[in-house]
């Protein structure tokens, strides 16, 4: 199959079908709820499921439910949607089951605006339920990688038997670009009869599986999250991905942005280049675990007098990025976060102050 | 061959068909011609990249743009300004409503019936064959029926609007143009004309084409594109 023009938010839900999730909760709010509009076609048309639960909190246990039976599952919301879904996640991957969570941000905190936003960097990277838990992030920049991070997140969920999370700000939701659904990225689900509570006759066995979040026990409790632990650094060894771009030119200033704040940049980065001043960027695509250890060698070069972390938000992954660059040079933010999108104008001055 | 539209012009079609781009190009290639031009943002439905995002540069053109009130412009509520019914009553040479997509968009067109009864209009669905759900002529007629039974109103023309926005390239153009040819003859629906972006216009060979063209300035760009100049 060709390429096709599709909405984000429709080429979501088309690579969850590719990527052979047939089982999907929701609720709507913009801007994703053309997720749910577009599923609510295409699941029926491919013997999948949708159903619209009765809020997000619902939804969010509608996930642990199918996730601990060993569904391959998915959900799509936007910010206070996900707030509403937190506890659920908590419990998601204190229990250990996969799952795929899908965040369209918009402009917050409160019910905010319905515009774009970057604004649940905290939310999604350092948990926005409680207890030790982490989620696999995933941050798309344009419509094709989307898909192709959907595609991806099924298979890692039930790798790490954890939450994997894709952030889009709206602009990923509902800007239409071409796409196409490649099928070395089909899996099929895994087998769970390890774990899962699936039905003994399902896996023709005597052993009762059972999926839960209460260790009363301290000591278990303690070996719980220890397990967990060791599955956040396994993700941290495995898992990190990155894009570098103008990196072998000799920058002064290194540029740290992730999703379609990136693309801003790279236009930037590109008019800056045709006065002849040179910019590097890192664009981490994956949030959780962060590319660390790319973003301090780059920070690392001679001639690099600061990084600047842009995202549409008053400032959250700049706290990662100073972590990474250990004092190498300084770090500053610039963003905003009402929905405009800072312009590749406005990018360009700002790099511009930093160098006069 | 020139696009020759006047009167009540309605937009529609199924989500991300083209028809807010199409409607901005259209107003100002009617109004280059020398006609008074209206156009009226009628998406309830779409909260991203609506005619209101080209407000600025159709107003300099002279063209009535009519749209929610300003304080309602970043809104998700379905806010229907009684300023379109008296468009509609009233309406320039040319008046364009740019309606939301597929049925639920098109839901908005009911509540403007007292407004359009026994007026004559011309409401055009927009087909871009590279879309899901409108790439065969089955699943064109499905979404027409659907927009027909929520607006109670009858499509009487098409649009071909193929396109994979930047990976558009001439092939698509004669393949987009002969699909659309073949939805018009089986329907009975006349094809009013096809798009072409203005950055490929000039690979494109005319003398295929038995319908106008219109050449689309593309104005709904993410924010690290610039609008081109209508």
């Amino acid at each position: 199959m060709g390429k096709i023009l599709m909405k984000g938010n429709e080429a979501i839900g088309e690579a969850a079908i590719r990527a052979g999730c047939l089982n999907y909760f929701a609720y709507p709010i913009t801007p994703q709820s053309e997720v749910a509009e577009y599923l609510s076609h295409r699941m029926s048309e491919v013997g999948g499921l949708f159903l619209q639960g009765e809020s997000e909190v619902a939804v969010g246990y509608m996930i642990f439910g199918a996730a601990g039976c060993g569904e391959r599952v998915f959900t799509t919301s936007s910010s206070p949607g996900v707030s509403l879904m937190s506890e659920a996640i908590s419990y998601i991957a204190a229990a250990q089951c996969p799952a795929v969570f899908v965040n369209i941000m918009r402009g917050g905190p409160g019910l905010g605006g319905i515009l774009p936003s970057q604004a649940d960097y905290f939310q999604a990277t350092k948990g926005g339920g409680h207890g030790d838990y982490r989620m696999l992030v995933m941050a798309p920049a344009s419509v094709q990688e989307a898909a192709e991070m959907i595609m991806m997140a099924f298979p890692l969920a039930e790798k790490y038997r954890n939450p994997v999370m894709i952030l889009g700000d709206g602009l990923i939701g509902q800007m239409m670009e071409p796409v196409e659904f490649p099928e070395h990225l089909k899996s099929e689900p895994t087998n769970k009869d390890e774990w899962a509570t699936n039905g003994m006759d399902a896996r023709k066995s005597s052993r009762r599986n059972l999926v839960k979040s209460l260790f009363l026990d301290p000591v278990k409790l303690n070996e719980n999250n220890l397990i967990l632990k060791e599955k956040y650094e396994r993700m941290k060894r495995e898992e990190i991905r990155y894009e570098a771009y103008n990196i072998n030119s000799d920058y002064n200033i290194l540029i740290v942005s992730y999703g379609t704040m990136s693309r801003v940049c790279k236009t930037a980065i590109d008019n800056l280049k045709e006065e002849g001043i040179e910019v590097g960027m890192i664009r981490p695509q994956t949030l959780f675990p962060f590319p660390e250890n790319a973003v301090f060698e780059a920070a690392s070069k001679k001639e690099c007098i600061m990084a600047l972390s842009i995202e549409m938000s008053m400032g959250q992954m700049v706290e990662d990025v100073e972590r990474c660059v250990h004092g190498k040079c300084p770090v500053r933010w610039y963003g905003k976060c009402g929905g405009e999108v800072p312009t590749p104008e406005e990018i360009v001055d700002v790099v511009k102050s930093y160098l006069s | 061959m020139n696009i020759s539209l006047d009167g009540i012009v309605v937009v529609v079609g199924n989500y991300g068909s083209g028809k807010t781009e199409i409607s901005i190009n259209l107003a100002a290639n009617r109004k280059h011609a020398g006609i008074d031009v209206s156009i009226a943002d009628l998406d309830l439905v779409n909260p991203y990249f609506r005619t209101r995002e080209a407000r600025k540069q159709l107003s300099e053109l002279g063209i009535g743009v009519i749209l929610p009130p300003d304080r309602y412009l970043h809104a998700d509520l379905p806010i229907l300004t009684p300023a379109v019914a008296g468009l509609i009553r009233k309406p320039s040479t040319l008046a364009i409503l740019d309606v939301g997509g597929d049925k639920v968009g098109a839901n908005v067109l009911a509540a403007l019936a007292d407004a359009l009864d026994g007026k004559a209009y011309r409401m055009l669905q927009v087909i871009n064959p590279f879309r899901p759900f409108t790439d065969t002529l089955k699943g064109c007629m499905k979404i027409k029926g659907e927009i027909e039974k929520a607006s109670g109103m009858s499509i009487n023309g098409i649009i071909g609007n193929a396109n994979l926005i930047d990976d558009t390239n001439a092939g698509m153009i004669y393949d987009g143009y002969d699909f659309v040819t073949m939805v018009s003859k089986d329907s009975g629906l006349p094809l009013e004309f096809i798009t072409v972006p203005a950055w490929l216009y000039d690979e494109i060979d005319m003398n295929r084409f038995l319908c106008p063209l219109l050449v689309l300035q593309r104005q709904l760009v993410p924010p690290w594109k610039k609008a081109a100049v209508l």
